[in-house]
């Protein structure tokens, strides 16, 4: 069942094949979850009384607005999706970067960087959370400088901050991982060609670097955006919001809405909220990133 | 020379950055009421079937990384390469995944793999994690950056798409490939939430749920078992990585000329 | 959307969807579910099944973390075990959603055996059997007293008394904090609260179910408990661990969990339990928060019988005093308890058993959950100084009232 020799286009059935295995999946286990998770918005639904369900129409929507919680919450997510995001990003290039060339141990640097990945959220939150006590290893290293510490995740000016830190030093090596790999992508020739035309460190990372991994860069941009927006475990662990709700977060409180005050329609909404955010700001970055990094014929 | 210094230095300082909460998780773990040694370690592991544990979670992030490299680099493949009837549509669909928040599909999942007889199986803790949105999106990412040239010579002399993507594509899909690898294996070996909820029986549980069951109280956290247990579960990716780093690297190294 | 649409299919889909999964067969196993250490429950479960042959027992543990989230989901899938565990702060909206079996006929035989009926109640019925439960206690340092020229043998009886502890003990040179006040997380803030409430006489609810969170008593208590902030460390639960167990710390409200965790952790520590302090001498009483875990049966269990036989096994003072010497966190609901030389011949436990004499759990209300936030931020709020204790009263008491108005 060979292609004729001039088909540029393959056969649907190729194409079929190629697709199944994710359509099954799909449509196996998550449309019928989504669908009723994307239900369950337009519902007051309880699991504990699900016979008494009922019709909620845009009830739940409309609720999100006048929500003090949800306007605070979602001030806090924003603050910390733009606080986090370009710190990460630009911190894993800065790394990948230093990684490389030839640089001794190379590898041990790697598996150091890659360390706190490995681990869960819910350990790392709650070693963060010792560390930024009034008696954490934070206040220990400040004491040294002669600063002395408060407790940073009772403060309501410093918790969120305190969280971001934690995140963006928990994902830094994680991305930079990625950037490592992707760089591998870059063919030679890019490289030779710019040292042959005499371009120092800054233009080839302006002119060929940056552009060869444009894609890349986006890539990571909207994963880390996506992710910063669901943000939940580590505030649910080291702060459950608090103080003075200072760390609410969207998710948590869809999370708080759901299993705390059974109000699974809420939490849908909630959760939906969160997606058209996230798909916003990722249509947003890919819009703005795409023509100013990548290569003319790459993209 | 002072550059190369420069570099090194900062590296370091930044390894000191990252090493040092985990250097003191791991002093933790070790300083047992009667001075340093490996009481927490033995403990948590003959709590519970832990052995069990391990090999469960082994056996799903096997399975879950396989069912993901190979159906997530079709699907990828398939999406950045051709013109697929409401594409778009799709594509998005697939992304739209990634942008819930997973505590909503909780019950619903919950529910399906109920009616589906599935719960407390093998089926429950893979299926629904064997192709993750999430890679699709990044095979499809970067086989946009790649020349279509070597797939097209190929589909010239009369290959079909399958044998396309493992023959030609795969091979200059490796970095992406390891990312998948390395997000994959991450986010199932130390996934809590689901496979808590969708397994009942202390012989399907996962290491995660053993571990949290093991040390978090009700009022109190168990330090010195939760660190040891967070040790034990952290070191067959780190080996993993380690492993892998050298094979990556020299697939890489030599898979680039074309 | 059409009435019909909305009244008749909705609600039918969304049963049909949950419904199918509910067992018949007498040969399927009796389902428990707990949230202790399964190494721990094991050997009574096997202990049950010996006496009770024909009964196959099959228990799963929860996470205290993530418990509630599986209990929600099977109830919703209609897989929910026969018998369960549930925390009393959680019965009473389990109850009200009509989700347990009525166990008023098991109540009226044992009634005067057990404490802690309070949660199970709901509309004159009783839907939960008390198991274990534990209060919270004046935990002090002896040696901080000493230095402080206090009694070590006269902890503060009063609040007076409690005040003038925790001022001399914060004036000692060093970093030497007087009180420990929870701030900085939530889900706790109440208990620790409410139980100068109490004490002075103050509740969330009148007798007669209206909101009286704002009451005189109730303020009276908060203003004091910001008295008291000001000899304190505010801080989360583990710091103020942490600082009590490395001799920091005066006192603090904490449960009987510690009594391990200090044992193992700082072996030198020299402390005593006291009552928690009453308003004064001579009115007000040494109240408490308690919290109880209740065994619940499922209105939907095809067992019921079964279920409820293994409820009383496992609240039968043997086995529910094996399980607290074994994890030694809490104390057998049933009250054989205060004549066990086992718990009230020791000093520091049997103040815990004192205590839960005068020790009350969350009113039984369904909408507490969404209550207790609204007590935990507006007792935040006047700790963190950015609300006067009339108004932060005032504020939830409203907000309470709006709550239970969703419940009638």
């Amino acid at each position: 069942m060979k292609d004729k020799p001039r088909a540029k286009r393959p056969r649907v059935p190729s194409l079929v094949v190629l697709l199944l295995p994710w359509a099954v999946v799909y449509g196996a286990f998550f449309v019928f979850p989504f669908v009723f998770s994307f239900v369950l918005a337009f519902l007051h639904y309880n699991p504990l009384s699900v016979h008494a369900t009922s019709w909620a129409g845009l009830e739940n929507f409309t609720r999100l607005f006048g929500d003090e919680r949800f306007l605070r919450a979602l001030r806090n997510t924003l603050l910390f999706v733009v606080g986090t995001v370009p710190v990460t990003t630009a911190a894993a290039l800065g790394l990948a970067l230093l990684l490389r060339g030839r640089v001794p141990a190379k590898g041990a640097f790697k598996a150091g960087f890659f360390l706190p990945s490995v681990m869960s959220a819910v350990v790392i939150s709650l070693l963060f959370k010792l560390f930024y006590a009034p008696n954490g290893g934070l206040n220990h290293a400040l004491s040294l400088a002669g600063i002395t510490g408060h407790g940073w995740l009772t403060d309501p000016r410093t918790a969120l901050a305190g969280i971001m830190v934690m995140d963006v030093w928990a994902a830094v090596g994680y991305y930079a991982i990625i950037f490592d790999a992707a760089f591998a992508g870059i063919p030679k020739e890019f490289y030779e060609a710019a040292s042959l035309e005499g371009a120092g460190f800054r233009d080839t990372l302006r002119y060929v670097t940056l552009p060869a991994l444009g894609p890349v860069i986006v890539f990571v941009l909207v994963i880390n955006t996506i992710r910063s927006f669901q943000i939940f475990i580590e505030v649910f662990v080291m702060t459950q919001g608090g103080p003075l709700g200072a760390t609410d977060t969207l998710v948590l409180y869809v999370y708080e809405a759901a299993f705390r005050n059974l109000d699974y329609g809420y939490a849908s909404a909630l959760a939906y909220a969160v997606f058209v955010l996230s798909g916003v700001f990722s249509i947003v970055a890919m819009k703005r990133f795409r023509p100013r990094l990548s290569l003319g014929g790459g993209g | 020379m002072a550059r190369r210094l420069l570099k090194f230095a900062g590296l370091l300082a930044v390894f000191a950055v990252m090493a040092y909460p985990l250097a003191w998780m791991l002093s933790i773990s070790l300083r047992t009421g009667e001075g340093i040694g490996l009481r927490y370690f033995k403990e948590v592991w003959r709590a519970g079937p832990f052995d069990r544990y391990f090999l469960n979670s082994t056996i799903v992030v096997v399975l879950v990384l396989a069912g993901n490299i190979v159906f997530c680099a079709m699907a990828g493949y398939a999406f950045a390469r051709h013109r697929i009837p409401g594409g778009r549509v799709l594509f998005f669909l697939v992304i739209s995944m990634i942008m819930l928040p997973k505590q909503v599909i909780l019950v619903p999942l919950y529910i399906l793999m109920q009616k589906l007889h599935l719960l407390d199986t093998y089926a429950a803790l893979t299926l629904p994690f064997a192709v993750d949105p999430f890679n699709i999106f990044l095979i499809r990412q970067f086989l946009v950056t790649i020349p279509r040239d070597c797939e097209e010579a190929a589909r010239l002399e009369g290959a079909g798409e399958l044998t396309i993507l493992f023959r030609v594509v795969m091979p200059m899909l490796k970095p992406a490939l390891a990312v998948v690898a390395i997000h994959t294996t991450l986010i199932n070996w130390n996934s809590f939430l689901f496979p808590f909820i969708l397994t009942n029986t202390a012989s399907m549980r996962t290491l995660p749920v053993g571990l949290a069951l093991l040390s978090q109280g009700a009022h109190s956290i168990d330090w010195g078992h939760l660190m040891a247990g967070a040790v034990i579960a952290s070191l067959p990716v780190i080996i993993a990585f380690v492993i892998f780093q050298r094979q990556i690297i020299s697939g890489l190294t030599s898979g680039m000329t074309k | 959307m059409r009435p019909i649409l909305r009244k008749l299919v909705l609600p039918v889909a969304l049963a049909a969807l949950a419904g199918c999964g509910g067992g018949e067969a007498d040969d399927k196993p009796l389902r428990f579910w707990q949230f202790w250490d399964s190494a721990v429950m094991e050997p009574m479960i096997r202990e049950f099944e010996i006496r009770n042959p024909g009964i196959k027992v099959e228990v799963e543990q929860l996470t205290w973390k993530s418990g509630l989230e599986k209990i929600q989901a099977a109830v919703a899938s209609g897989t929910q075990p026969d018998l369960c565990e549930l925390g009393s702060t959680w019965v009473p909206r389990f109850s009200y959603e009509g989700v347990l079996e009525d166990l008023t006929p098991v109540y009226t035989e044992i009634a005067d055996s057990f404490i802690m009926w309070e949660s199970a109640a709901w509309k004159d019925r009783m839907y939960g059997l008390p198991w274990v439960q534990g209060s919270r206690a004046l935990f002090y340092n002896t040696d901080l007293f000493t230095r402080a020229g206090l009694d070590p043998d006269r902890p503060p009886q009063t609040w007076d008394e409690l005040l003038d502890a925790a001022r001399r003990i914060d004036g000692l040179p060093g970093e030497v904090s007087g009180f420990g006040l929870n701030l900085g997380e939530r889900y706790v803030l109440f208990k620790k609260f409410m139980a100068f409430a109490w004490g002075n006489g103050g509740s969330v609810f009148a007798a007669d179910g209206s909101v009286v969170f704002d009451s005189i008593e109730n303020l009276e208590a908060l203003e004091f408990y910001r008295e008291l902030a000001k000899y304190s460390l505010k801080e989360k639960q583990e710091v103020l661990d942490h600082f009590f167990k490395s001799g920091q710390l005066g006192m603090q409200i904490s449960g009987a969990w510690n009594l391990k965790n200090y044992a193992i952790e700082a072996p030198g520590l020299k402390y005593r339990i006291a009552l928690v302090p009453k308003p004064a001498g001579d009115r007000g009483e040494h109240a408490s928060f308690a919290g109880a875990e209740m065994l619940v049966v499922f209105k939907s269990s095809a067992r019921k019988a079964d279920a409820i036989k293994l409820a009383r096994f496992l609240q039968d003072y043997p086995q529910a005093k094996k399980l607290c010497l074994d994890v030694q966190s809490v104390f057998p609901a049933s009250k054989i308890v205060f004549k066990d030389e086992a718990f009230v011949g020791d000093d520091k436990t049997r103040v815990f058993i004192d205590q839960s004499l005068t020790s009350q759990t969350a009113p039984p209300h369904p909408g507490w959950i969404e209550m207790e936030e609204v007590i935990d931020r507006s007792v935040e709020e006047v700790m963190y100084g950015r609300a006067e204790p009339r108004e932060a009263l005032k504020k939830a008491a409203d907000e309470i009232r709006r709550i239970a108005g969703r419940f009638q």
